[in-house]
């Protein structure tokens, strides 16, 4: 991993087309602005894995599970 | 045009029902063309398969059906479908729903994402399914 040290207000490049600003430093917390290119997605990392898990196990899913979860959602049709 | 899957099998489909996801969904990012496949089995879930990856669908049901007012959080959804992926689980009621990133898909172009919401408040794992088959309310 590439280590950078930057101050307030100061920037970081990536690829000529993507800028990484430093916006503010408060308790502990970095406020980072960001441009870049509408087609390249920015997720926060911990977020984008957590979805990311949660895609693999439902790509996972077999038609019986499926099948079985169905039944139990049928049988219990909440009124709204 | 025929497309074959390991668990639905060859499929007959019409191009113009192909969906284009342009970024892929979140961790699959190299496969951006699906189709929903319906199975009269797992209604009211449906299947988002994968016209790449002959292994790959998704379980996808409409939010409405499991908690109220969701649709309400989005802005500007005029004419689009929204679903949420469903993680399926052996027990049924360890089932979830990933209420923070649906896919949201254009009727008109046909085009696919999955977004992901700025509310810390929804639910990345949640349970739709009552523990108890009783349910009467």
């Amino acid at each position: 991993m590439l280590i950078l040290s930057r101050k307030l207000d100061e920037a970081i490049t990536i690829g000529g087309k993507i800028v990484v600003k430093v916006i503010a430093i408060q308790d502990g917390q970095v406020k980072l602005g960001i441009e870049a290119p509408k087609d390249v997605l920015i997720y926060r990392l911990e977020l984008y894995q957590q979805i990311q898990q949660q895609n693999l196990k439902a790509a996972g899913a077999r038609k019986q599970s499926v099948r079985k979860a169905a039944d139990r959602l049928q049988k219990s049709k909440p009124s709204k | 045009m025929k497309l074959f899957n390991h668990q639905f099998g060859e499929l007959e489909i019409e191009e113009k029902h192909l969906l284009n996801f342009p970024d892929g969904l979140i961790g699959f990012e190299q496969n951006r063309q699906f189709i929903i496949v319906d199975d009269e089995n797992s209604e009211p879930f449906r299947w988002l398969v994968s016209a790449e990856d002959s292994d790959l669908s998704f379980p996808l049901i409409d939010p409405s059906l499991i908690v109220g007012g969701y649709g309400a959080k989005l802005e500007g959804s005029a004419d689009v479908t929204m679903f949420v992926v469903a993680a399926l689980s052996e027990r049924p009621e360890d089932s979830t729903v990933n209420l923070r990133s649906p896919i949201i898909i254009e009727n008109k172009t046909g085009t696919g994402r999955q977004i992901v919401i700025e509310d810390e408040g929804l639910s990345m794992q949640y349970r739709f399914i009552t523990p108890s088959a009783e349910n009467a309310k």
